[in-house]
């Protein structure tokens, strides 16, 4: 093995340089992690101090998150635009994926990249348009506008990964079904989602993730009605820091840490 | 819908159909909205300049741009600086630790920017965990500002940006061919001579990718610099918030927009231009 030779040919300075590059990673390894170790043991804390480490250990935080404030009101609201989101963005990004990988047709190079604008354009300018254009036609404010807003957001993280999973899926099987007999819709149902299911389930982790978290264009065109968990969180960070948010950031990282799972699960097999 | 009318597969009578809905999508809330950027940027009762010329000449827009390129650039080398290690120790773990590591980079990616701020805010402030050892190990006088000044957004926007120089400059360190650095060895170059001669040239590539996206990310930032940053750390972004909320000014909101999609623009062009080798940008 290459790796075993390597290490019996290493020279005194070639360790000396290797430990280095380690000790530099493992301090950056930690700065890496420290918000989200920071958080947790927070969350356990009581109401009247924002302090590390906590002086007390108890659940008054979570029980206030949960049941005395507007924090769950939010939370709903936020639940239900990232799985609608994760919905509309799955749907579309499927049929967008299928026909990228399935179809060779004119223009597919450029609507591969046209597909990824969305995320290379700075999301306040797409949040600054939504909202001169929501606003000329009356629907700032309403959740089906986030829900739309954020799906163009999810979508390409959508498509790129079922792009990848359906390179994965043998076209051969769907035209063997499709030779026996079975119509489009059949094949669609019986073969190609069943076989996709893995890139599906995490694209829609990814999609329900990155909307649930998204607070840029959830502030400039969500209202007071509708307002989201990022952005009750970020104006109470602005201005009082209420101690609830170390409760709703232990269970936003634990959300983080499933969907961070997925997409490391998903990397292997490339 | 007939079974019939879909057709075979890969036949091209599909198309339409699959690619009907991703199209409304882009253009009605994405192509459209930047068209009302890009429209309020030049119409007030007829076509005019006006909200360019007056941010030409507008000292706070050019202070706000000023602290803009100054933060992105600061965050962008810091986030090089300490995003590199970390690509060349995954670059040498073999497959199986290097995804577990890949983890701990995944998670940062992965976590609300939110929680982040208000991680830094316990870290960083003035009760926060390194004034609270500073005061234990120094006394008193020992507390440093390190929050709501530049110090807090540039910690904040490299925790942030470090994932995105990491992918770029690990695949290009992944790509290399281990036979080049053996053979420097073998021909008695040192370890550090390895290095500079060999795998950071080569990684260069990776490493300007991750630097121009870290550019990119950085221009058109918008919590951290509000959350983190003091009066004095107004980026684009929030001067854009500024005048759509404050002042209602939405000619000279669109105006910085497209300033901003213009300079990001430049950066992207670049960014396919450095990755025109790996395909899609």
């Amino acid at each position: 093995m290459t790796n075993v030779d390597e290490r019996l040919s290493l020279t005194t300075a070639a360790r000396a340089w290797r430990r280095t590059g380690s000790t530099i990673a493992a301090f950056v390894y930690f700065f890496l992690l420290m918000p989200s170790l920071i958080v947790v043991p927070m969350s356990f804390g009581d109401k009247r101090e924002i302090m590390f480490p906590p002086g007390t250990f108890s659940l008054t935080l979570f029980r206030e998150y949960f049941f005395a404030s507007t924090w769950m009101a939010t939370t709903l609201q936020s639940l239900e635009v990232a799985g609608a989101s994760a919905i509309l963005s799955l749907v579309v990004g499927f049929l967008a994926a299928y026909a990228l990988v399935r179809y060779d047709f004119p223009g597919k190079r450029l609507l591969n990249l046209v597909l990824l604008s969305p995320v290379l354009v700075p999301v306040i300018i797409v949040a600054l348009g939504t909202y001169l254009y929501f606003s000329s036609i009356g629907i700032t404010g309403t959740t089906p506008a986030l829900i739309v807003a954020h799906s163009v957001h999810t979508t390409p993280f959508v498509v790129v990964t079922l792009m990848a999973g359906l390179r994965h899926v043998d076209p051969n099987l769907e035209k063997a079904a499709e030779i026996m007999g079975a119509g489009r819709i059949m094949v669609l149902r019986r073969v190609t989602l069943p076989l996709l299911m893995p890139a599906i389930f995490a694209g829609a982790m990814f999609a329900f993730l990155i909307s649930f978290d998204e607070v840029v264009i959830a502030w400039f065109i969500s209202n007071t009605s509708t307002q989201t968990l990022p952005v009750k969180m970020y104006s109470s960070i602005q201005w009082e820091v209420s101690p609830v948010i170390a409760a709703v950031s232990t269970l936003l990282t634990l959300l983080s840490l499933v969907v961070c799972l997925v997409s490391a699960a998903m990397q292997k097999p490339a | 819908m007939a079974t019939a009318a879909m057709g075979r597969p890969g036949s091209k009578g599909d198309l339409p159909i699959l690619l009907a809905p991703v199209t409304a999508l882009l253009v009605l809330v994405f192509f459209v909205p930047l068209s009302f950027v890009l429209f309020y940027s030049v119409y007030d009762n007829g076509l005019t300049a006006k909200a360019f010329v007056s941010l030409a000449k507008s000292t706070l827009f050019l202070r706000v741009l000023g602290t803009s390129f100054d933060i992105a650039l600061s965050a962008t080398a810091v986030s090089l600086l300490l995003g590199y290690p970390i690509a060349l120790h995954l670059a040498r773990q073999p497959p199986r630790r290097r995804a577990l590591l890949m983890i701990l980079v995944l998670l940062p990616f992965w976590t609300s920017i939110l929680v982040k701020s208000f991680a830094f805010y316990i870290i960083l402030g003035n009760q926060g965990i390194i004034n609270q050892a500073l005061r234990w190990v120094f006394g008193e006088a020992a507390a440093v500002k390190l929050l709501f000044n530049r110090v807090g957004v540039i910690v904040g926007m490299s925790h942030y940006l470090i994932p995105f120089v990491v992918f770029p400059a690990l695949a290009s360190l992944l790509a290399q061919n281990p036979d080049l650095r053996r053979a420097a060895q073998i021909m008695g170059a040192g370890p550090v001579r390895i290095f500079l001669r060999i795998t950071l040239p080569l990684s260069m590539p990776g490493v300007i990718a991750g630097g121009l996206m870290s550019m990119v990310i950085s221009l058109g930032v918008f919590v951290t610099p509000t959350l983190l940053g003091g009066k004095a750390d107004m980026m684009m972004a929030n001067l854009i918030d500024f005048y759509t909320r404050d002042t209602l000014d939405w000619n000279t909101a669109a105006a910085i927009a497209v300033i901003l999609l213009a300079l990001s623009g430049i950066l992207i062009a670049m960014l396919s231009w450095v990755r025109r080798d790996d395909g899609v940008a």
